[in-house]
């Protein structure tokens, strides 16, 4: 039993779940109603209007209403969302214990010590229907969910069932109007005649407390205080008991069927809960509390949830976990559903059962291990008494057939968890809690002393998480020591990312995300429940709660991407695509909008043009995101969210862009943007900003002050001026003062009669008349003309060198992106650049100082060192083995594995007497070529020379001896390289094409086909590739050929016909041109007829040309009408049935004067070669 | 990283402080494990010397004959000497000649077994002279892990799998999760070839999955890969170690075969091969290469007169 929430209060008689939101109301013996929302585990809402116990409660199925009744003998129905009782049913006589609604029609059912049931209609708010015959308190009475039926349990020891389909004829029928307005007279009148006892069941001794319909078969289950829990069957006719369940050792309180399984579950005043199994009437589950008897039981309607009520409050459960146990790896999600491991490919989502579990457990699968390497899985159980949990070790069959797929034999030990560490070992923590390492045969390798741990989970290869009462610790299972532990309580899963380089830790309450050394990187609390969480490619961390799917970023930040109705379990995210499980163990998929944490992780990672992609593109808006980017300090990013002017201008104030702020500041035009804008532009020296800011604010004072210290003095003159309109003396004076004007002060004190100042102004400054014009103006009698100071110095202001026009220089510091990226949109692709060329890697210099090779023969040794001789007595080294090399030799006869083993010298005699080479000279780069990609390098020991791998083409079943090396050439490749030697032809490289004619030509002995087929195409290439170095190096001869004299010329036209016959892809029009050279009619029409070309005007023209001419001038040593083959020496068609000499490799034919000479074709082989079949080695010829 | 207290006492008894030093060693990532050395800090003066021993190893792996050189000073533990001689003779060719018939002599009197760093330098200097009669002689008489690793590997290159699984049954007898009996079991389980090939494979993917992937265990995989014919898995695996170091001798020879096997332009085989010519003449690879076009040359000759005949 798995409590999901809990509640302290009075104690609990009554208890009703919301059938859709996550609600629970719970009615108190202190006749408060409470309504809780188990999920969130917060109290939602209290009604307190009944006086005394409330002991009926009950959501209506549809509505926002509730019903209760208590015992003050009312029954009350409220409004949850108006949060008031809309109005009491007043009627029964005694205290009520139960109040019901009706599925469907505006019913409630109340049953009341008055030993009465009534029915109510609360839409007309009256009693319909009273049902009587209990003779002592009616505890329970409860509508059929589907049929017309009442069942009723009372303290007179029987529980009754009631038939109403009467009150449903009567009430709703067509004419029910008429009948409503009876309304409760009708009872009066026809007594209980609306509803009538259908079945009596006894069988009980004692009085019944509970009965309750199941929810689909015609079963009652009754729960009394005879301490029996008693299953009762019924039909149309009768009714009887099935059978009893003994256990409680008090009054049971309640008995309720399980909603979905068969399962009965009932609790009593012994303190106990029991789950009883409804077939075998055995108890499965006891639940006991140590000092709370139990009231109540209800189940939800929809899902695994129970509520109880007892003394002190309530508790909300379920049975068992309904946690799926799956497995990730790659694109494979495995998980368990009714007893099979199902496999699902994410990517065909095609979903299929590969294996039955066995059976024998009556508890589900806990959590599971999947073993790529070995394709095994680990599939641990937990029983109720942990001590008797045990794990499963399966080998999933290779092959299935999904609809009945294998039950293959596993391996079962105790053993609270299961995991794999290794490819053939996995860890097991024994009821022990100690660990053992087990092998694939589920034999112990070894134990494994660890720190004290209760539960241990995957941690890569090698490694496990070590869960102990308040932390979890990162064990390597090698080195047996701890190597980091953080502090986080109760763990109850691991998600490991997909590299591993991080890990996410979910406890009940709480996220932990580390590194693979375990250092914590955040921390999130989550009021509700953490389901699960898988890391999506990026490396954000997606999780759901009870309620929600999040995203955590592993520097801490994190969110709600969307809500959800039930919970589910994520196996994978990719895109925008969540994968999950429910709670039924359906795999599902569902959207996300991923843009918020992509923008949140590109701006960690600092992947600016991807945030101004998404800036730009994406619906990215709303006061959190400016909000949270202010926060982390990227104004500039948020700038560009940002529509309102007021917000705009403090964001660009905050980042220093003071042409933005400008901007805004013009739009809001306030005084104080004013100067807030004055003071950051003075801050940066941007004294233009600052002089409009102070003109904008009318700051005479210090825009006189600006001009002074920028040298402006002109402007400085108006000021002085405006001074002087607005009649600020002071102001006035002091830019005369700033001015050096000494004029203008002496008039400024004049008018405001500081004469004598004025005097000495003007007297100091050597204004003399001036002066004496003051002097004169002086009374003798009252004033007394000041002395001058005669040590007074001039006062004036140093005249500016330059006057600053333009901004205060700033220091050139890079733009920041965004500034950027505002400039120029396309500023961020040089970065870009340059990050591609950083690709170069230094050289390293020396090399490997490496004295010899492995495999030099055995006689090149430097003999042993005199000092190996003294140890001799007792050990012996070893002589030479026989390396694979060697055995390739020994194991075929084709000349590539003679090569590729490195053995030349066979090579060549095999190559000599099959296909007649003899000399070698072409073969050397194919030699050497071959022979470097027979074997592969691997590196043992630091610092020494490295080990030989040797690839095999029979690899799988060759065993120690009978190896073939992997041969690496393969005819498909040699085909595709023909392309190439066509371009190069047709382009007119001749000699080039040649060159790699033959090169290819060579090829093909070094070849291993697999079947007739193949052969066949080989010879073709041979063919091809012959027939164009003949073409070829034909038409480079014919232009070496001089042409003076006619004997050249007929040669030379015979060599033009050759070409044209062997070789048809000799430019056509080159033809027309001898043909009008040599008018040949047959010439023309013999080369016109092997081409095959579309006559064009021209060649009729030359044709017709060719016709008028008539005759053969000349006789050539041709005959159109015989086959011939050509000699590949002289040029000259040999005519079938003439002696000829062939070259075994290329079939190229020869003249018998060219017997025993290097054969043109291949330049290897010699003509005279002995017999052979053919130069293409099949596979099964070794 | 913090261990908790309890488990540190309980555990001293068998936990090795300079794991991760060797570690890093052995699977190749010589920074790291000169990182690690500079970070311990040993609790005895002869786990110091342990420490140095693996500093300077790491050093001459990453072909830093001069720091090895300096440091090791004429009054350094006996251990260090024995690795200031292996960074002596691979530093230059000419000191060779000499080195090794000092080594002669030293050898040739009795020798301290219990130096293994002594034995597994003789061992390594005479195993690059290709004297593997002498490197097994003085590998015989030592008894760590590394020493038998190191037989293994002498034992592999003569072509004697035999010998070679019943010395690595020895190494599992004494260690068998230890990290050199994994490598050892590899480059077993490479020459055995067939299904072991896999297994092979998963050790090398293990280790660089649980530490970090390495040129060497990059390598190893490839060359897994390669005997099994996979060659397109192969090129993945290359791919990373060449992006990890563009000249590793290794990688560029296995690159060699790769290419060619995958069918591509024989122009592609040659730039790697010219590429390894450039930057590592001296590689074992290189000299077979030569010797085998001398041999050819030869050989061309024994037909050549037949030809005109």
């Amino acid at each position: 039993m798995l409590t999901k929430f809990e509640t302290k209060s009075a104690r609990v008689k009554g208890l009703s779940f919301h059938p859709k939101r996550p609600w629970v109301l719970a009615s108190l013996h202190n006749g408060v109603i409470q309504l809780w929302d188990y999920r969130m585990c917060t109290l939602i809402d209290k009604f307190d209007e009944h006086d005394g116990p409330v002991r009926g409660i009950d959501f209506h199925k549809q509505q926002p209403l509730f019903v209760s009744g208590g015992d003050d003998y009312k029954i009350k129905v409220w409004n949850y969302k108006l949060r008031r009782c809309l109005f009491t049913l007043l009627g029964h006589l005694d205290y009520i214990r139960t109040t019901f609604f009706h599925h469907e029609y505006p019913w409630i059912l109340s049953a009341s010590d008055d030993q009465t049931i009534r029915i109510w209609n609360w839409q007309s708010r009256t009693c319909v229907c009273v049902l009587t015959g209990h003779n002592h308190y009616v505890m329970c009475a409860q509508f059929h969910p589907a049929e017309d039926l009442v069942v009723s349990a009372s303290l007179d020891q029987t529980v009754r069932v009631w038939d109403i389909s009467g009150l449903r004829k009567k009430n709703l029928s067509p004419g029910s109007v008429e009948t409503d307005v009876r309304g409760i007279s009708g009872v009066d009148l026809f007594g209980a005649s609306d509803a009538v006892v259908k079945h009596v069941l006894e069988g009980h001794d004692r009085g019944v407390n509970w009965a309750a319909f199941h929810p689909t078969m015609p079963l009652i289950v009754s729960g009394a205080d005879d301490r029996q829990v008693k299953i009762w069957r019924m039909n149309e006719s009768k009714a009887w008991e099935l059978d009893t369940c003994r256990g409680h050792y008090n009054n049971v309180s309640c008995a309720v069927f399980h909603p979905r399984q068969e399962l009965i579950l009932s609790n009593s005043e012994d303190k106990s809960i029991r789950v009883w199994d409804m077939s075998k009437r055995t108890g499965v589950q006891t639940f006991r509390r140590d000092h709370d008897r139990f009231w109540v039981l209800g189940a939800h309607p929809n899902l695994n949830l129970f509520a109880a009520g007892h003394d002190s409050g309530m508790i909300v459960f379920k049975l068992e976990r309904e946690r799926p146990a799956y497995a990730v790896h790659g694109n494979m999600l495995y998980y368990v559903k009714d007893r099979f491991l199902r496999q699902l490919d994410f990517n065909s989502s095609k979903d299929t059962a590969v294996m039955q579990l066995r059976s024998g457990s009556k508890f589900p699968v806990f959590s599971m291990s999947y073993n790529p390497a070995e394709n095994a899985v680990l599939l641990c159980t937990r029983a109720t008494n942990l001590e008797n949990s045990t794990y499963d070790l399966y080998s999933i069959p290779k092959e299935s057939d999904s609809q009945n797929p294998d039950a293959p034999e596993g391996k079962r030990s105790s053993g609270l968890t299961a995991v794999w560490v290794a490819r053939n070992r996995f860890a097991v923590l024994d009821r022990m809690h100690s660990l053992l390492i087990k092998n694939l045969k589920n034999e112990i390798v070894k134990k494994v002393q660890v720190p004290s741990c209760e539960e241990i989970f995957y941690a890569g290869t090698g490694s496990l998480l070590l869960r102990d009462a308040d932390g979890v610790t990162l064990f390597d299972v090698q080195q047996k020591r701890s190597l980091a532990t953080v502090k986080i309580a109760k763990v109850k899963y691991v998600v490991w990312s997909s590299d591993t380089s991080h890990v996410a830790l979910l406890a009940k309450h709480a996220i932990m995300i580390c590194n693979r050394k375990l250092e914590s990187l955040c921390n999130i609390h989550e009021n509700i429940r953490v389901k699960s969480g898988a890391w999506e490619e990026s490396g954000v961390f997606i999780y759901t709660t009870s309620n929600h799917i999040k995203y955590a970023l592993t520097s801490g930040d994190h969110g709600i991407i969307r809500t959800l109705d039930l919970p589910i379990y994520v196996t994978r995210v990719r895109g925008n695509s969540v994968y999950c499980l429910d709670r039924e163990c359906r795999p599902r998929v569902l959207t996300i909008d991923p843009t918020e944490y992509r923008f949140k992780l590109a701006l960690v990672n600092r992947k600016y043009d991807e945030v101004l992609h998404m800036v730009r593109n994406a619906k990215l808006v709303g006061q959190s995101i400016i909000a949270y980017l202010q926060k982390k300090g990227y104004p500039e990013v948020a700038l560009h969210f940002v529509k309102d002017e007021k917000t705009r201008f403090s964001l660009a104030l905050e980042c220093g862009n003071i042409e933005v702020a400008l901007e805004a500041a013009k739009a809001l035009d306030e005084r104080s943007c004013w100067e807030r804008l004055g003071e950051a532009a003075l801050l940066q020296g941007h004294h233009q900003v600052v002089e409009m800011c102070y003109q904008r604010t009318k700051n005479f004072d210090k825009l006189t002050f600006l001009y002074l210290i920028t040298g402006n003095l002109a402007k400085l003159r108006k000021m002085m001026k405006i001074a002087e309109i607005r009649k600020d003396m002071s102001g006035h004076y002091q830019a005369a003062l700033y001015l050096g004007d000494v004029s203008e002060r002496v008039r400024i004190l004049k008018n405001c009669g500081q004469k004598s100042l004025a005097y000495l102004t003007a007297a100091t400054h050597g204004l003399d008349e001036e002066a004496e014009a003051l002097k004169e103006t002086f009374d003798p009698e009252k004033d007394t003309v000041p002395e001058v100071d005669p040590n007074a110095q001039l006062l004036q202001p140093s005249p500016p060198i330059n006057p600053l026009d333009t901004n205060w220089p700033l220091l050139t510091v890079s733009k920041g992106f965004f500034e950027g990226a505002i400039a120029a949109k396309d500023g961020f692709m040089d970065a870009q650049e340059g990050l591609g060329e950083e690709g170069g890697i230094k050289e390293e210099g020396g090399g490997w100082e490496v004295e010899e090779d492995l495999d030099l023969p055995p006689e090149l040794d430097i003999p042993a060192g005199a000092g190996g001789g003294a140890e001799d007595g007792f050990f012996v080294p070893p002589t030479k083995g026989m390396s694979p090399a060697q055995m390739w030799c020994n194991n075929s006869q084709l000349p590539v594995d003679h090569i590729l083993a490195g053995s030349f010298e066979t090579a060549m005699r095999l190559l000599h007497d099959q296909v007649g080479v003899v000399s070698f000279i072409p073969y050397k780069a194919l030699f050497m070529q071959t022979m470097s990609r027979g074997r592969t390098c691997y590196l043992g020991l630091p610092s020494l020379p490295c080990l030989r791998g040797h690839p095999q083409r029979n690899w799988k079943d060759c065993g120690a001896k009978q190896g073939l090396p992997a041969v690496g050439l393969r005819l498909s490749d040699l085909i595709a390289r023909l392309q190439q030697c066509y371009q190069l032809t047709t382009s007119g490289r001749f000699e080039e094409a040649v060159e790699r004619f033959r090169v290819i030509l060579l090829s093909v002995p070094l070849l291993v086909v697999d079947n007739k087929q193949e052969i066949a195409e080989a010879q073709q290439l041979i063919t091809i590739c012959r027939e164009y170095i003949v073409g070829l190096t034909m038409e480079t001869e014919r232009k070496k050929l001089p042409k003076e004299t006619l004997d050249q010329q007929k040669r030379l036209c015979e060599v033009n016909i050759c070409v044209v016959v062997i070789h048809t892809s000799v430019s056509f029009l080159k033809l027309i041109f001898l043909c009008v050279c040599f008018p040949y009619r047959w010439l023309f029409l013999i080369s016109y007829h092997r081409v095959k070309s579309v006559p064009t005007i021209q060649t009729r023209k030359i044709l017709s040309a060719c016709e008028k001419t008539l005759t053969d001038a000349h006789q050539l040593n041709y005959d159109p009408h015989n086959p011939f083959d050509l000699c590949a020496a002289s040029f000259v068609p040999l005519y079938r049935g003439r002696p000829v000499e062939k070259c075994p490799l290329s079939g190229a034919c020869y003249c018998p004067t060219y017997k025993g000479q290097i054969c043109r074709v291949t330049q290897v082989g010699r003509d005279s070669g002995p017999p052979c079949t053919t130069p293409v080695n099949l596979k099964s010829s070794s | 990283m913090s261990i908790p207290p309890t488990c540190m006492a309980a555990q001293q008894g068998d936990v090795d402080e300079l794991f991760d030093v060797k570690n890093a060693y052995y699977i190749g990532s010589y920074q790291q494990c000169i990182n690690e050395a500079q970070k311990v800090k040993p609790s005895a003066p002869e786990k110091e010397t342990e420490r140095d021993m693996f500093l300077y190893r790491a050093y001459i792996a990453q072909r830093k004959y001069a720091v090895v050189l300096d440091d090791i000073k004429g009054n350094s533990p006996p251990e260090l000497q024995a690795v200031k001689m292996l960074a002596e003779y691979l530093s230059s060719d000419s000191k060779r000649d000499a080195i090794v018939a000092d080594l002669d002599q030293k050898m040739a009197r009795s020798v301290d077994a219990s130096n293994t760093t002594f034995l597994l330098m003789a061992a390594s200097i005479y195993y690059h002279e290709m004297n593997t009669d002498a490197a097994l002689r003085t590998l015989h008489q030592g008894e760590s892990l590394e020493c038998m690793a190191m037989t293994i590997q002498v034992l592999l290159s003569l072509d004697r799998v035999d010998l070679a699984r019943k010395e690595l049954k020895k190494m599992q007898e004494q260690d068998e999760d230890a990290t050199l009996t994994q490598l050892a079991t590899a480059w077993v389980n490479i020459a055995v070839g067939g299904e072991k090939l896999q297994d092979a494979y998963y050790i090398f993917q293990e280790m660089s999955d649980k530490y970090s992937s390495t040129l060497l265990l990059l390598n190893g995989q490839a060359a897994c890969y390669m005997a099994q014919n996979k060659w397109e898995e192969a090129e993945g695996v290359l791919q990373e170690a060449l992006d990890k170091d563009s000249s590793h001798p290794e990688t560029l020879i296995n690159l060699i075969v790769l290419t060619q096997h995958m069918g591509k332009a024989p122009e592609v085989t040659n730039r790697y091969l010219s590429q390894l010519k450039d930057a590592h003449r001296a590689h074992p690879f290189l000299k077979d290469y030569l010797a085998k076009e001398n041999e050819f040359d030869r050989l061309v000759m024994q037909y050549a007169p037949i030809a005109t005949a």
